[in-house]
């Protein structure tokens, strides 16, 4: 065996060149991503199953709606009417009803839970003994289910339920009234069932962005003389953006798939005067067996909510305005 | 979900491979076992999707429906079915009409639907039939019939194109329930003719008691009054309305709902968001007058602890015209087989058996309502009552069953309306009868193909 390292002959020592591995960070990465973990598509194996999942029970189910609402399907036959199911979306007064039920959903959604939860965090927020109580009561609808919520409403607001008995009893006969009968109480009356279910989430959401604030903020702004109004206009809400963005883009995407609450306590009825877009889609598509008919609903539906959310949060979000 | 998995191949532990290929090896193992389990979990969720349609092995078949009630008289007539025809039935409740429907309808054409089915009778059961996805029990019928353990004048609810395609499980009378101790207290009997009954509803108001029930509480309650009301008036426009062959802007159909109007004008109803359930007790504790239901709604009043006979009686609505041919709406469910279901000659022989006087016996008094066989003896004291009473009636089938179903899902819509501003019935009726043009049109020429 030859020595090459120590080896000397009539030429003198052989001086090897010691090369010392050095590879700097970025090689490494590079090295790394390409031999170790098999190339640039080496992650798509990994994201396969969530693709697939997507796929298959979101953007396949789509496709075949957009595609099924091109067609007069009861559920057996099917024949091709182009857009006939448009047309007819546009001459519906049903359909008509039921979209302005869903924009006053939205625009009630807004106005209520959102503006309501804001309030009782900033109340709730320096109050040192039942500050934390008190956002626990309130949270606590929060975690009742939809349809149990709805349940217990149905006892509130029938004609003979604790709304009516109550008015009654302190003399406010006139008031007393078929909550759930007649449009349009009978959606802004759900509207605030609603409001009282889904105003805990946002309690708790703006506690988490009021207890964010930095205490040298308030300070400084309390030094420079800010109270009350001023303080909460100029300092507490501009703070509170971030979370705002979030609670109001979830106020709009929860109040144009309401469903549980209304489908428990009306059906969308008397005579769908209560519908909106989700009921009526759920109705044509289900009940009436005019599938393509749901189709063109349902397509509408998920234009509105996508555009609502796309627009909402290009315009929020800082740096996705392009 | 049977629990199975297809085999995860073993990783071959060479000890000479590098830490590399065998971090490869084992990524492609852990894909290709995540694959499989995909697969599994699919095909498992599959088989339990359609494990309720599953045969039910020798001497049992399934029956589905969409009422928890009836899951226990199902129990009582399969064990009778088990003694008379040597067959268990298995109830199987999806309790909601909804998913009821769903399931039935895209199933249907599949070898995983279910059995038996109980399913609605007329247009509906006609929609079914028409799908060649239930047996023609034809022969069934005929060998009940000759045996005398159905009503024929039945038989035409179950019938499409001639043949029969569902038996009768029960055979409810829609009847008008009230108490017949706050009768007496105000000095009021069974009415018997229909200014008996306006004087009933007079005296009770005059006395505190809200004297009708009406509601729209679950949608389908809406036609409740306009068909009681329009069938009293003239059987025969009711008939005729309800099998296209008349007109809704008529003015029959007009002079019902300013009947109904009248009745509002009058204060005589109920607020229209009372259930039946809670308007079956206000009865019970006097402060309803009466409830139009079928007589199912029996087992509601013993829940509410009414004794048949004593605080809950029950009669049907005299006729408006006494010219006019007596009738009573009678509701009565059917017992169809599905042509691809799993255990169908069982299901046939079932089927075979289901009117059987100890089974039909078993099944009504499960149920507390009346049979389709009239060798049955009545449940109890209410039910004999209207079953003596209807025994010459002329027998119209609830508004429910009658006509295209997507027209009737619409039409109760558009009473619900015209109970929530009775005045508004002009208009809602021309809503019904453009409704019904487009409804029949297209049955028709499906009925044509």
């Amino acid at each position: 065996m030859t020595d090459t390292l120590g080896t000397t002959d009539a030429a003198g020592p052989v001086r090897v060149r010691r090369r010392i591995p050095v590879r700097s960070p970025h090689q490494a990465a590079k090295t790394t991503s390409t031999s170790r973990l098999g190339g640039p598509f080496a992650g798509v194996p990994w994201a396969l199953p969530a693709l697939a999942l997507v796929g298959v029970l979101l953007v396949y189910p789509f496709l075949r709606s957009i595609y099924g609402s091109f067609f007069e399907d009861n559920g057996f036959s099917s024949s091709f009417t182009g857009i006939d199911n448009y047309t007819r979306l546009a001459e519906d007064p049903i359909f008509g009803r039921s979209l302005l039920n869903t924009f006053m959903w939205v625009a009630g959604t807004l106005l209520l839970p959102v503006v309501a939860g804001l309030a009782i965090a900033v109340a709730t927020h320096r109050m040192r003994r039942f500050g934390g109580l008190a956002q626990l009561v309130i949270v606590l609808p929060f975690a009742i289910s939809g349809a149990a919520t709805a349940s217990l409403w149905r006892f509130m607001l029938t004609t003979d339920g604790a709304v009516n008995q109550v008015l009654r009893g302190v003399g406010l006969d006139s008031w007393a009234q078929g909550w759930l009968l007649e449009w349009p109480q009978n959606t802004i009356s759900m509207i605030v069932a609603s409001t009282w279910q889904a105003t805990g989430l946002n309690v708790v959401l703006f506690a988490i962005g009021l207890r964010a604030i930095p205490r040298e903020t308030i300070e400084a702004a309390e030094l420079d003389g800010a109270t009350g109004w001023r303080m909460f206009r100029h300092i507490t809400l501009p703070q509170l953006r971030a979370v705002t963005v979030v609670v109001v883009g979830m106020a709009i995407v929860n109040s144009l798939k309401a469903f549980d609450m209304i489908w428990v306590l009306t059906q969308g009825g008397p005579s769908r005067s209560s519908e909106t877009l989700a009921l009526t889609m759920y109705r044509e598509a289900f009940r009436l067996f005019h599938v393509g008919y749901g189709s063109a609903v349902a397509l509408v539906l998920s234009v509105i909510v996508v555009a609502s959310s796309w627009l909402y949060l290009r315009r929020q979000m800082p740096g996705a305005k392009d | 979900m049977s629990g199975r998995h297809p085999p995860i191949p073993p990783p071959t532990a060479d000890p000479s491979t590098t830490t590399p290929l065998r971090t490869r090896f084992d990524r492609r193992t852990l894909l290709r076992a995540s694959a499989a389990g995909a697969v599994a979990t699919a095909a498992g969720g599959l088989a339990t999707a359609c494990g309720s349609a599953a045969g039910q092995g020798p001497g049992k078949v399934a029956i589905h429906g969409d009422n928890a009630t009836w899951e226990a008289p199902l129990q009582a007539a399969g064990k009778a079915l088990q003694s008379t025809a040597g067959l268990q039935l298995v109830p199987e409740v999806i309790p909601s009409l909804e998913s009821f429907e769903q399931i039935v309808k895209s199933s249907l054409r599949t070898n995983k639907t279910p059995d038996l089915l109980k399913y609605w009778s007329g247009y509906r059961l006609r929609d079914l039939a028409r799908t060649g996805g239930i047996e023609d029990l034809s022969e069934q019928w005929e060998s009940a019939e000759s045996r005398g353990w159905v009503d024929p004048s039945l038989r035409e609810a179950f019938t499409y194109g001639g043949r029969v395609y569902g038996l009768p499980m029960n055979l409810a009378y829609w009847v008008i329930f009230y108490n017949p101790e706050v009768f007496a207290e105000h000095r009021l009997k069974k009415p018997e003719t229909w200014d008996d009954f306006l004087t009933a509803c007079t005296r009770l108001k005059d006395n505190g008691i809200t004297p009708l029930h009406g509601t729209t509480a679950g949608r389908w309650p809406a036609f409740i009054w306009f068909q009681e009301i329009l069938s009293r008036q003239d059987p025969q426009f009711y008939d005729d309305l309800m099998n296209g062959r008349e007109r809704y802007t008529d003015p029959r159909a007009e002079r019902a709902l300013r009947t109904i109007a009248g009745f509002f004008d009058k204060n005589w109803f109920t607020s229209m968001d009372v259930d039946h359930n809670a308007a079956a007790a206000a009865v019970v504790h006097g402060d309803i007058g009466m409830v139009a239901c079928g007589t199912w709604l029996g087992g509601v009043f013993a829940g509410a602890g009414a004794k048949p006979g004593k605080t809950v009686d029950a009669f049907v609505l005299p006729m408006a015209d006494p010219a006019a041919r007596p009738c009573v709406i009678f509701e009565s469910s059917a017992f169809a087989v599905t042509v691809k279901g799993p255990d169908k000659e069982e299901a046939l022989k079932a089927a075979g058996g289901w009117l059987h006087p100890e089974v039909a016996t078993a099944f009504a008094h499960g149920l507390s309502d009346g049979s389709p066989n009239p060798k049955v003896t009545p449940a109890n004291a209410v039910i004999e009552g209207v079953t003596r009473q209807s025994k010459d009636l002329w027998l119209l089938n609830r508004f429910w069953e009658q006509g295209p179903p997507e027209l009737v899902e619409s039409t109760v819509d558009d009473l619900a309306g015209m109970l929530i501003e009775p005045h508004s019935y002009r208009g809602g009726l021309r809503t019904m009868q453009e409704r019904a043009d487009e409804a029949w049109k297209v049955w028709r020429e499906a009925e044509k193909s």
